[in-house]
């Protein structure tokens, strides 16, 4: 069985000044860089999530209220605790989680580095003792010629050895998988550019939401959580949303065809649906919700008496709409059934210098319209209610510092986890006797049941060499 | 709809596995152990078979997709992973007694599987994203190992109290050595500790693409970084502090402790303590 205490060989521990009492500088350093502080830091940080996800966060006061006796509430609403992720105690559990690993990562990187590139190339008798995988044996010639041979089998059954020659001894040293090393760094880094990220993207970046009704645009959007609104810097004209279903009748996709106009042009254009957004110039446009506009707009189409059409209007109701040459129209009642003769709109037109004139257009009936005999006639074609598309809105230029560091980190954490350093040495000494004396040793810094037996296909290949 | 027939078959394959296991550490018995193997390589041929039949029949609904997006199907692949890393645990450790801890978390799942809906239900909108089932599979596979740890674990604390007390017939002298369940422990948060990374960053990617936040602290992200931080608090804990044995063992318990929470606790529980997670 292998040793299973992870004993990093190689690594110094942490200086503490042996001789004199520590200066109080010390001490603090002691203090941030010590893993026991982190232990501490990570318990605490997931036993106070732990209340934000009981106790419901950013609820309006009012609602708090109900559930919470007054001196309760006053009191975490004092500790923030009804918006806990974002208060200052929290931030500083964050900060000091930061702190802690940047300044034991500042103490070890320099001594790992060290350990890497000035690795113990030599096997003498105190590495040896703490090698659990090690052989011996004896061999007649000279030590040179050994350690040519050894070298080559080295190479061929793991890696290239480096030779040091000392004393009359000759040391064979070979290495793979040293990135491994590495990984607990790029896994530390990576958690420091996540903040960072996170911290650029609150910064400059905004979070909003809009609704725009189809054929209509907006420019600002007004911001999460606050009165303020955000200028785009162009315009997103939603020219119509769709909804598909499946055969049940369960939604199957909402869409919303948008437009992104500036400088009076149409830039570009998506159709986005969910999970599939719009980006324009940094900001995001993403399929939220969508609803029905509350007012409807009567389609009304308008042609000269010989049948040439003009236009057609969508009224909405009340509002004034201009007719070129004709005057102003607006519709102002709808009856569903009117007198009997199904659905109509009554209108009102005001023609310059006129007293304004109010008649009922009838549904699909412009024949009736003609008989005003008046030099326009109206179709009424019927109410449109109109549907507008909610769009979640953001500027976040922190996520793509976010996505590298979550990259680093899934990497990082594989290479400590599944890669392993692998080491493996062999001592030349003439003895006594006048043999040359031979040990072989290795270790690995993880899966040592795999390097074992690793270890043993060396061991086989390297002894196989004949003189 | 025959997968749901061939998943019904896997939970009595796993029922009887861990029947079986049970019985052998009881009966002091190998022979009933070894069927108890082979009953859980059937039930992973079988649970194997019931996924790709599922995939299948989705297709021919018209709906097409991979099985992992709802309640019960990621109940169904988290008991499929836990059966194939068992098989792993087993093989590599060469022990069989294992199996009588760690299958009945399989069995249980699987339980609780079919007293769910299990018609294939077409994906709404914000579901049908390649970032989702990427988050369910990595996720899902972390938590297999965590269930995996937390079994060795279990052993541990009984081995570990026979140990001490010089008992070494019984059930605990067919335990493996507190050694090598504490070198369990520890290799199978090594496996699950990336995936379960993996999987928070691929949720949040999801969240981003589906609505432009790839964190804002709803109780189920909070938990998935709850249980992150537990099992980030074991290794450094073991690592630097040499942390071992019962204390250890305890952490990965807790560990599990909290991935149930995350994946069924915040549903059922918090929902009910507020409208949220439902
Ligand atoms: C949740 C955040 C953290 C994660 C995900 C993380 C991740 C890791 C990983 C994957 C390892 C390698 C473990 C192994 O080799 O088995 C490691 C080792 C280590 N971590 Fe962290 N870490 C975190 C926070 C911290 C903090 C705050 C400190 C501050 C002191 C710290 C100090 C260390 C040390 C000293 C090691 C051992 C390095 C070595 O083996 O040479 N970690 N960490």
């Amino acid at each position: 069985m292998e040793a299973v205490s992870e004993v990093r060989t190689g690594q110094v521990p942490p200086v503490v000044p042996a001789k004199h009492t520590p200066s109080p500088m010390d001490r603090w350093w002691n203090f941030f860089i010590s893993v026991k502080l982190a232990i501490v830091t990570l318990i605490v940080l997931a036993a106070t999530s732990i209340l934000g996800t009981i106790i419901e966060q950013n609820l309006p006061p009012a609602k708090y209220h109900q559930i919470y006796e007054d001196w309760a509430f006053a009191l975490m609403n004092r500790i923030n605790l009804f918006d806990m992720y974002h208060s200052w105690w929290f931030l500083a559990l964050l900060v000091l989680f930061t702190v802690n690993l940047t300044c034991c990562t500042i103490d070890r990187f320099p001594k790992m580095l060290k350990t890497v590139r000035n690795p113990r190339t030599k096997l003498d008798g105190s590495l040896e003792k703490t090698l659990s995988l090690s052989d011996r044996w004896k061999k007649k010639g000279t030590i040179s010629d050994w350690a040519a041979k050894y070298s080559w089998a080295l190479s061929a059954a793991f890696a290239r050895p480096k030779v040091t020659e000392e004393g009359g001894e000759v040391h064979l040293y070979a290495e793979t998988g040293v990135a491994s090393r590495f990984g607990v760094y790029v896994t530390h880094l990576s958690i420091v550019i996540i903040f960072i990220g996170a911290i650029l993207g609150n910064v400059a970046g905004f979070k909003g939401y809009v609704n725009i009704p189809e054929g209509e645009s907006v420019s600002r959007v007004p911001v999460r959580g606050g009165s303020r609104t955000q200028d785009l810097g162009f315009t997103v004209r939603c020219n119509s949303f769709s909804l598909e279903t499946y055969p049940g009748g369960q939604p199957k996709a909402y869409m919303s065809d948008l437009s992104v106009i500036e400088g009076g042009r149409e830039v570009l254009r998506k159709t986005i649906v969910v999970n599939d957004p719009l980006q324009y110039k940094g900001i995001w446009f993403y399929q939220s919700s969508y609803g029905q506009t509350g007012g409807a707009t009567a389609q009304v189409a308008v042609s000269r008496k010989d049948g040439t059409p003009i236009g057609a209007l969508a009224l909405a109701a009340n509002e004034p709409v201009p007719v070129d040459g004709y005057g102003i129209v607006r519709g102002v009642n709808y009856e569903e059934n009117f007198q009997g003769n199904g659905p109509a709109l009554q209108v009102v037109v005001e023609k310059p210098g006129k007293p304004a004139e109010n008649f009922w257009l009838f549904q699909g009936r412009a024949d009736l319209d003609r008989q005003r005999n008046d030099s326009v006639v109206f179709s009424f074609g019927g109410l449109a209610s109109k549907r507008f598309t909610g769009l979640q809105v953001a500027r976040d230029p922190g996520v793509n510092v976010v996505w590298l560091g979550c990259a680093l980190m899934v990497i990082g954490i594989s290479m400590a986890f599944f890669l392993s350093h692998q080491r493996v040495w062999i001592r030349l000494a003439r003895r006594q006797d006048g043999r040359v004396e031979v040990v072989l040793a290795g270790s690995a810094s993880r899966n040592r049941i795999a390097f074992e037996k690793k270890f043993e296909k060396i061991q086989t290949s390297v002894k196989a060499v004949e003189k | 709809m025959s997968n749901v027939i061939l998943f019904n078959l896997t939970t009595v394959l796993f029922g009887a596995a861990s029947a079986l296991y049970v019985s052998a550490l009881y009966a002091k018995n190998e022979k009933i152990a070894v069927f108890g193997s082979r009953t859980c390589l059937l039930a992973a041929f079988v649970s194997t078979a019931a996924l790709g039949v599922r995939w299948y029949e989705s297709y021919r609904m018209g709906i097409g997709r991979i099985p992992v997006t709802n309640l019960y199907e990621s109940l169904v692949f988290f008991a499929w992973s836990v059966n194939l890393f068992y098989l792993v645990v087993e093989r590599k450790y060469a022990n069989r007694t294992f199996g009588a801890f760690v299958m009945p978390i399989a069995f249980f799942t699987m339980l609780f599987a079919i007293k769910n809906d299990s018609s294939i239900e077409p994906l709404v909108p914000a579901l049908q994203s390649y970032w989702l089932h990427a988050h369910v599979i990595t996720c899902f596979v972390g938590y297999a190992a965590f269930a995996v740890s937390s079994g060795a674990a279990l052993m541990y604390l009984l081995k570990s109290k026979q140990e001490a007390a010089k008992i070494n017939d019984g059930i605990a002298g067919l335990l493996p050595s507190c050694k090598t369940l504490d070198d369990l422990i520890y290799r199978a948060i090594i496996w699950g500790f990336p995936f379960l990374t993996a999987g928070i960053v691929t949720g949040a990617a999801w969240a981003n693409y589906a609505w432009g936040t790839y964190w804002s602290w709803d109780p189920k992200e909070t938990w998935s970084l709850i249980v992150w931080l537990v099992y980030a608090t074991y290794l450094h804990a073991r690592i630097t502090r040499g942390w071992h044995g019962r204390r250890a063992a305890i952490l990965s318990i807790a560990g599990f402790a909290a991935t149930v929470f995350c994946y069924l606790g915040v549903n059922l529980v918090l929902s009910g303590l507020h409208s949220y997670g439902s």
